[in-house]
């Protein structure tokens, strides 16, 4: 049971009740920073209009399906490279290369390719995303053949079921931590393609309302993206903990 | 197998061979003139291009150089900051929902609110920089000084070593391999990071270059450069590798990997 | 063998008893404990586990401060570690900086007090008193568990303290390390007359080493049984681990431990 974190909670109102008396009282002028409470009014404004919602939509979905996209490739290639030494000895080094490549500098690839797209922001995702569920699924495989091999074949299991009975359940931890850094990866690289490639979703939101010099508005995007963080990254671990809820 | 250590090594490179296949399919394949797909040959003829026009190397140096600047600064910052919360546990209840908070906010965000209350000046680019890299660092510095081996403060106790004798001997050693580890995380971080700015803000760096290829359709452009991030990226991971051996070499291996 | 019931105390408990509470309820590790050291002295301390024997010593040794009673060291009243009593830990691996090298885990205590060479002589003085010269330049982490150990006592004796404490400081070795280390302590301890109050849970060790050992019973901590070594100098692992007297203690001690749990 979580107690309150008293002083946790003090601060942050502390410091909201400062933020909010020093830009009322004149004290600091920041032309572009708003206080708290027209921050406040304006998330009411938008979650009215429903513009909030709409582009709070977007995001979450392309999230979903570039994440279960990349997971599904991830996990695949992870399983191949893990399973069979062939595998590695002939595509490891070239994923190797390839992965020191960051996702952003990938985005104007996908632009000159998909244009002002989803396609585009789900291009970027993938791209950078399928990483961390590789390697993790590569790794836990890796770790868990070694030993389980011997069970294997001392029970003549056939390849599909050693894989599906033995060696996947074995590796799920390393799958799930590589599915679950790879949904933070597919959060990040979103909200970047929406600011520079796909004109809708939170990322677009936030860089228009900057644009058009609504700094309160801005805010609201941004706290709501910090929210839906922090949201995403709850929803999985709770998801973690229970599917992974009968192992020591 | 009693083959020598760097024999062993070389099988591996057969696994390039997929990537080579492709690369040679590509420039066998593709038109020169594709907009899309410009055959790997023209790659480099425009990475000669850029280079001789001078825009390259000053680009390259702006990258590099707030990259280093602003690893530089985080790692001060999150190494004293991670020190103050994770020493004093009443600092740590109160700054806790605040820093779990700042933490889980996504790197770009940070980008549009720094423009926002700073403007488009080359400042912006360091401290945003240093901004998103002083996370993993804080983060990690402030778990491992909140857990220093109890024995240690005995110990120190016992051989009657004052508060900053305590802190310098046994506090500040024991911080530098999770410090290390706080970088391990920040560096690719601070790469991307320094490349968003430059793309979103149009300041002076390859990620402006990139996005103005892009814009004029020159898709050799940004292939060249696409490669040469990656090169960059390749050359400055290495880099910290070697630095963080020569740090670590008087650590028990136990302490390099991540606990 | 000398008298030495005249030679002063070094340390001196009264009524010492240490309690605190957790979750509302008080809980007494030590109470009523009443002792002397006298100077010069191998003071065992045995007991079983939960009787508050590493309590007692942080108590001596100034890293915990006694509820009731007046703990002094040398005359004065202890509060914090006191000038001239060091503590050796168990845990040695945690106890040594690791990122230090052998000599420069020695100096720690001489740092800031002795100028450089000075400190230089010292470390290399006790060094040479656990037998780890050629080790100065090796890292904790390099080294085997006895070695780390002998490590952690050359640092205590590298203040020349008039106490050593030592919590278990075997413990966690094997039996042939163990005996080595054990001659090793005997052997500081007839060479520097520094007064040892030396924790065991291992009966033979205590009467080995000792010349009184301290049976305590509890929880709460209490001193059970008061018993005397009078075993000659210098000891042997073979020749005194066989005399008729050294077996007529051990079962005193079995004894006593018996009967304190049984209270």
């Amino acid at each position: 049971m979580r107690q309150l974190n008293l002083s946790g909670t003090l601060t942050i109102l502390l410091v909201l009740a400062v933020w909010e008396a020093a830009i009322r009282s004149g004290l600091v002028t920041y032309e572009y920073l708003p206080a708290p409470s027209a921050i406040l009014v304006a998330s009411w404004t938008l979650l009215r209009s429903g513009e909030l919602a709409a582009q709070t939509l977007h995001t979450i979905g392309a999230v979903l399906l570039g994440w279960a996209i990349a997971s599904v490739v991830g996990l695949s290639l992870g399983l191949a490279l893990g399973y069979s030494r062939t595998v590695r000895t002939y595509l490891e080094a070239s994923l190797e290369l390839l992965r020191p490549l960051p996702g952003i500098a990938f985005l104007p690839v996908a632009l000159l390719i998909f244009n002002f797209s989803l396609s585009t922001e789900l291009a970027v995702m993938i791209f950078a995303s399928v990483w961390p569920v590789l390697i993790n699924t590569m790794g836990g495989i890796m770790s868990v053949a070694t030993r389980l091999h011997d069970v294997a074949r001392t029970l003549r299991l056939t390849p599909a079921r050693t894989v599906t009975r033995l060696l996947i359940p074995a590796a799920a931890p390393s799958i799930i931590v590589g599915c679950r850094l790879g949904l933070g990866t597919a959060l990040v690289m979103a909200i970047i393609a929406e600011m520079l490639g796909n004109p809708h979703g939170l990322g677009y939101a936030v860089v228009s309302e900057l644009q058009a010099m609504q700094p309160e508005r801005m805010f609201v995007y941004v706290l709501a993206i910090g929210f839906l963080a922090l949201a995403l990254n709850a929803a999985l671990v709770a998801a973690s903990r229970l599917m992974l809820r009968n192992r020591g | 197998m009693t083959s020598p250590r760097l024999l062993a090594g070389l099988p591996r490179l057969r696994g390039v061979l997929p990537l080579l296949l492709l690369l040679i399919l590509w420039q066998v394949t593709a038109p020169a003139r594709s907009p899309y797909f410009p055959p790997p040959s023209t790659w480099w003829t425009s990475f000669e291009a850029m280079s001789r026009s001078g825009r390259l190397y000053p680009a390259l140096a702006s990258t590099v150089l707030t990259f280093a600047a602003g690893l530089a600064i985080a790692c001060l910052a999150g190494a004293v900051l991670g020190m103050l919360i994770g020493t004093s546990r009443a600092a740590k209840r109160a700054l806790e929902p605040l820093l779990e908070f700042c933490r889980g906010l996504p790197p770009p965000v940070i980008v549009p609110v720094a423009v926002l209350l700073l403007g488009y000046a080359e400042s912006l680019k360091l401290l945003v920089v240093v901004w998103v890299a002083m996370w993993p660092i804080l983060l990690n510095v402030a778990a491992a000084a909140e857990r220093v081996d109890p024995l240690l403060h005995d110990v120190a106790r016992s051989f009657r070593l004052g508060a900053l004798a305590s802190l310098k001997k046994i506090t500040l050693p024991s911080i530098v391999p999770p410090l290390m580890i706080g970088v391990r995380v920040a560096v690719p971080l601070a790469i991307i990071i320094t490349l968003l700015v430059e793309m979103i803000t149009m300041l002076p760096g390859i990620g402006s270059l990139i996005v103005t290829a892009q814009r004029n359709f020159r898709s050799a452009d940004v292939y060249a450069l696409l490669v040469l991030v990656g090169l960059v990226g390749f050359v400055l991971n290495s880099l910290f590798v070697i630095v963080e051996d020569l740090l670590l070499r008087r650590f028990p291996p136990r302490m390099h990997k991540l606990q | 063998m000398a008298e030495r019931s005249d030679v002063p105390e070094i340390f001196r408990a009264d009524g010492v008893g240490l309690e605190f509470s957790l979750q509302g309820q008080p809980r007494r590790i030590l109470e009523d404990i009443n002792l002397g050291i006298k100077r010069g002295e191998f003071f065992t301390i045995v007991g079983a586990s939960g009787t508050g024997k590493t309590t007692l010593l942080r108590v001596l040794g100034g890293l915990q401060k006694a509820t009731g009673g007046a703990v002094t060291f040398r005359g004065q009243p202890v509060a914090e570690p006191p000038e001239g009593a060091v503590v050796v830990f168990q845990d040695y691996s945690h106890a040594l900086l690791q990122w230090r090298s052998v000599a420069r885990n020695v100096a720690l205590g001489l740092e800031g007090r002795l100028d450089a060479a000075a400190q230089a002589e010292r470390v290399r003085a006790s060094l040479r008193m656990v037998g780890l010269e050629k080790n100065a330049a090796d890292y904790p982490w390099q080294l085997s568990g006895g070695m780390q150990q002998r490590v952690q006592i050359a640092r205590a004796l590298a203040l020349g303290p008039e106490a050593m404490l030592m919590d278990e400081p075997f413990g966690a070795l094997d039996a042939m390390t163990k005996a080595t280390l054990q001659d090793e302590v005997l052997r500081v301890h007839a060479e520097t007359g520094t007064t040892f109050v030396f924790i065991t849970h291992d009966i033979e060790e205590a009467v080995y080493l000792g010349d009184r050992i301290a049976v305590l019973s509890g929880p709460p901590g209490r001193i059970h049984t008061l018993i005397e070594v009078p075993l000659p100098r210098p000891r042997n692992q073979i020749e005194t681990r066989q005399m008729p007297e050294f077996l007529r203690c051990r079962l005193a001690v079995y004894d006593a431990i018996q009967a304190a749990g049984r209270r």
